[in-house]
């Protein structure tokens, strides 16, 4: 039985637009929440959100069902166009180090970052004091998670909070089981030294 | 079962995938070593507390932007670049996409095809070339009249002149000064003096 996914795919392909919009509503909050928390960065995660369904959308035709997930074809899409933002990114950073060094002034890269924990939604239950050492512990948290080397920072976010499978994250990542596993084990060894202050 | 190899199974415990005999060497290990239960309980709170980030939400303007940018994709289609996402030949041409990497190629190449211009086209790296049968002639030890006798190897870029001198000259190589040199030689000793001089 195929999935949801792959029927509204080949519905899109027999021409029915309806498909493609149904698709993007059900992806688009787990693919910006990934992106986000993937390359730490808010804003640039909607903009590659959108890319990725534009790639989607142009590349509909040459789908087959059969032959992968559309949810492990979405997400590789989507960390292929994560780890160009970063390359990009530190191409521009490096440029930027070397004109503050020379210039003598502060980076203002720090500005540009979106503080990610600040802007989700909080639990008004809580008491101020608790929401505050609750919001501490959230940052830490994506900061740890942002200094994690890219090769296991992605199934760490793939596997924790977005909930896909060993299975789903070797597909994405085109790697074997084994290394997969192994890859989110060290991560999280790797993260629960990071937050040693805090836990 | 060391701690390290306890450290390994922390995930597979964690999400109950180990099998029997992991679980039991693991639970063993566990149970004697206490460093290790204190550094499992951080593990499964820091796996906690990750699990239990809040969701991003995407802006109330997610879709109406992405459909203007299908609008215009589909007025200009090569608007947005095909996918240059690493796989097979793409990762291979990646790394030249890396300016680096990309210069430094450029350079090898420019600096390979000097070095073997230079080499094939300088005398110096000639074997053929031997000099020291000019530097026998000039010392007019060893005078003769042959031609045949006479005869130096020429660097390779002076040899094809070789076909163009006449058949009672003597060829010689490109350096004029060297080459008047040798033919005053041969025309002094081929001069009858008559028993004179």
């Amino acid at each position: 039985m195929p999935d949801l996914d792959d029927e509204l795919m080949e519905r899109y392909q027999k021409g029915d637009e309806n498909a493609f919009t149904l698709l993007v509503r059900r992806h688009q909050q787990p693919l910006v929440n990934f992106i986000a928390r993937f390359i730490n960065d808010r804003d640039s995660a909607e903009d590659l959100a959108q890319e990725t369904f534009i790639r989607i959308f142009k590349a509909a035709n040459r789908y087959k069902s059969e032959g992968a997930h559309f949810k492990t074809w979405m997400y590789h899409i989507a960390s292929n166009l994560c780890k160009n933002e970063l390359r990009n990114r530190g191409r521009r950073d490096r440029y930027k180090v070397d004109n503050v060094v020379n210039s003598g002034s502060d980076s203002d890269g720090d500005a540009e970052q979106i503080d990610l924990i600040a802007s989700a939604p909080a639990n008004p239950a809580f008491e101020p004091e608790v929401a505050l050492e609750r919001k501490e512990l959230r940052n830490a948290i994506q900061t740890a998670i942002s200094e994690l080397p890219e090769q296991y920072r992605l199934p760490l976010v793939l596997r924790d909070l977005q909930g896909l499978s060993y299975d789903e994250i070797s597909e994405v990542l085109e790697l074997r089981s084994g290394t997969t596993k192994s890859r989110i084990n060290r991560a999280r060894l790797m993260l629960k030294e990071k937050l040693k202050p805090f836990i | 079962m060391n701690c390290l190899q306890a450290e390994e199974h922390f995930s597979a415990h964690l999400e109950d995938t180990l099998d029997y005999q992991a679980l039991q060497g693991f639970e063993e290990h566990l149970a004697a070593c206490e460093a290790c239960q204190h550094e499992y309980t951080r593990f499964q709170e820091s796996v906690k507390a990750v699990q239990q980030l809040p969701q991003i939400e995407p802006s109330p303007y997610f879709m109406s932007t992405l459909q203007q940018r299908l609008a215009t994709e589909q007025r200009e289609p090569s608007s947005v670049k095909e996918e240059s996402v690493a796989t097979g030949w793409g990762r291979v041409l990646d790394v030249f996409r890396r300016p680096s990497w990309a210069y430094s190629g450029i350079m090898a190449l420019i600096l390979a095809a000097a070095g073997i211009f230079f080499y094939q086209n300088n005398p110096l790296f000639n074997q053929d070339f031997r000099p020291a049968s000019v530097a026998t002639i000039s010392q007019g030890e060893q005078i003769t009249t042959s031609p045949e006798a006479l005869r130096i190897e020429l660097p390779r870029f002076a040899r094809n002149s070789r076909q163009f001198a006449p058949s009672n000259v003597i060829s010689t190589p490109t350096q004029p000064m060297q080459q008047r040199y040798m033919l005053k030689q041969v025309s002094y000793t081929t001069t009858s003096t008559s028993g004179g001089l």
